[in-house]
């Protein structure tokens, strides 16, 4: 099948176990993000698909063929693959249209010119084709880069962190170029990053890798967003509100209401999970939980809400202080009573052991129902 | 269309006769949608899903007669794609109508086969070479 098929790949430097029989499959025209902490392996496993690490274990198949297992080392040039890194690699000494088609050496001048160009103009920036690196922004000095790497048509395309190097209000907007390209080539591309964020806009499939490159979870964003598997992957994407408690008939009692959890043992320690925009605020409300607000931080679109649980509230949560997100038009009046009850779709519960440590997967508060 | 290339074989006849199936229910509903037929796709998924299932059933026993070590973990890596099951059909239920459910339902239908099933099954292939090695020695 075509696209990139790495199975069972292993590898070390030294005593670090960096990737621990990781294995992944991208069909052509999907996007898949490698999202993980600094040392995951992520890029690891990319150079090794690029061919720029000899591979120990294992087997990396490219369109059918294989590229790297015990007995054969492919060199990266005969890969069919594209290579963008963060700091884009440009060649200073040569021109915009001479870096993009520095690749296409089999091709007639003509032949590469005409493909270096069409590139460039599918990235709107013909008309730099005779600058220099130095002349263009961070932001056109990207969209080069991914030109050079697609015009040779790869069969699949590796992007280490390729938004890195680009101010916020830049990338949005290159990120969303990017994709369009990318899907328009058709080309199986792996992009490796550490913002959550990032992911969620350019993925088909997210792979969380945890320690030694362990696929800690593979999905659609939605589902690794709504369904995390691990405490961790539910953690990656932003702050949370972390509760403890003890399944009783079926369900486990936070300040903010019940979640059933019926799947877990009675009398079954668990932790609680709850994205900020889980916790529903209201004013004068009659259900949830009473609650002081402490702060407000207006981020554009969305408020994040610091709230108190109120000191009637019972035992351990006395005083627990919780992140809110809510529209920005809500404003709390301090005259008023403010509750704060659950959206169970947010709240996620995992098992924990006698010693307070995660203890298997976990599950989504909303899959078996909010408790009545 | 979804070719079972040398890369994914397993090399063991029954499993790799179940992944082969389940390819070819893949096929169909890629072709359904195709064909402008999507109000077939959820009775076809739902016997995709049903395939699947029995599949890992018969996986896990298999692994389990053999003595595969990392069993309980496949067992979980299972229990865990019920949630994808559970979106493949609501896509499915959805596809007649909606765009955007039939481009999702195709593309999750392949990763699903193709990266959770039949690519995490290959953990466990060279643990059924060399057992097959030692019982040939």
């Amino acid at each position: 099948m075509k696209g990139l098929h790495a199975v069972g790949v292993y590898h070390v430097y030294g005593d670090n176990k960096v990737l621990d029989n990781a294995s992944l499959m991208i069909p052509a025209g999907e996007v898949v993000c490698l999202l993980g902490p600094s040392g995951s392996g992520k890029t690891t496993l990319l150079r090794l698909a690029a061919g720029l690490e000899r591979l120990q274990r294992g087997r990396i198949v490219i369109d059918d063929e294989i590229v790297a297992d015990k007995n054969t080392h492919v060199p990266p040039e005969h890969r069919g693959i594209g290579l963008m890194f963060q700091d884009y690699a440009l060649f200073p000494h040569l021109n915009i249209i001479d870096n993009v088609t520095f690749g296409l050496f089999d091709q007639s001048k003509d032949k590469a010119n005409h493909r270096a160009m069409d590139m460039l103009e599918q990235l709107g920036m013909t008309k730099h084709a005779e600058s220099h690196p130095h002349m263009l922004s961070g932001g056109q000095q990207q969209r080069v880069a991914l030109a050079r790497a697609l015009a040779p048509k790869p069969k699949v395309l590796l992007l280490d962190e390729p938004f890195s190097g680009l101010d916020t209000n830049l990338r949005g907007q290159i990120r969303e170029d990017t994709l369009s390209v990318l899907k328009a080539s058709g080309v199986a591309t792996i992009m490796v990053t550490h913002d959550p964020e990032e992911a969620m806009f350019m993925a088909d499939r997210i792979k969380i890798l945890g320690d030694n490159g362990k696929i800690l979870q593979a999905g659609r964003p939605h589902e690794i967003y709504y369904h995390p598997r691990h405490e961790f992957v539910a953690k990656l994407f932003g702050m949370m509100n972390r509760f403890e408690g003890v399944v009783e008939d079926g369900s486990v009692e936070i300040p903010l209401g019940l979640i059933r959890a019926d799947s877990l043992g009675e009398g079954r320690k668990v932790e609680v999970l709850v994205r900020p925009e889980g916790v529903i605020l209201e004013i004068d409300g009659k259900a949830g939980t009473p609650v002081d607000v402490v702060s407000t931080h207006l981020l554009g679109h969305d408020n994040l809400v610091r709230v108190r649980l109120k000191n009637d509230t019972a035992g351990e949560f006395q005083g627990k202080e919780l992140y809110v997100r809510v529209h920005h038009t809500f404003e709390p009046e301090l005259s008023k009573q403010i509750t704060a009850g659950l959206d169970p779709e947010y709240a996620f519960v995992f098992p924990l052991d006698e010693h307070g440590s995660i203890a298997g997967d976990g599950f989504t508060g909303s899959q078996s129902q909010a408790a009545e | 269309m979804v070719e079972l290339t040398s890369s994914f074989k397993l090399e063991f006849e029954v499993l790799d006769k179940d992944h082969q199936n389940l390819a070819d229910i893949v096929d169909q509903i890629v072709s359904v949608i195709d064909n402008g037929e999507a109000e077939k796709c959820p009775d076809l998924v739902k016997g995709f899903v049903q395939s699947a299932k029995a599949h890992f059933a018969r996986e896990e026993a298999l692994l389990i007669k053999a003595g595969y070590p990392n069993v309980e973990k496949h067992k979980g890596h299972h229990k865990g794609l019920s949630t994808k099951m559970d979106h493949l059909i609501e896509f499915a239920n959805m596809a007649g109508e909606n765009e955007m459910a039939r481009d999702s339902l195709r593309k999750e239908l392949v990763f699903f086969l193709m990266d959770d099933v039949i690519t995490t099954d290959m953990e466990f292939k060279n643990f059924i070479e060399d057992k097959a090695k030692t019982e040939d020695s």
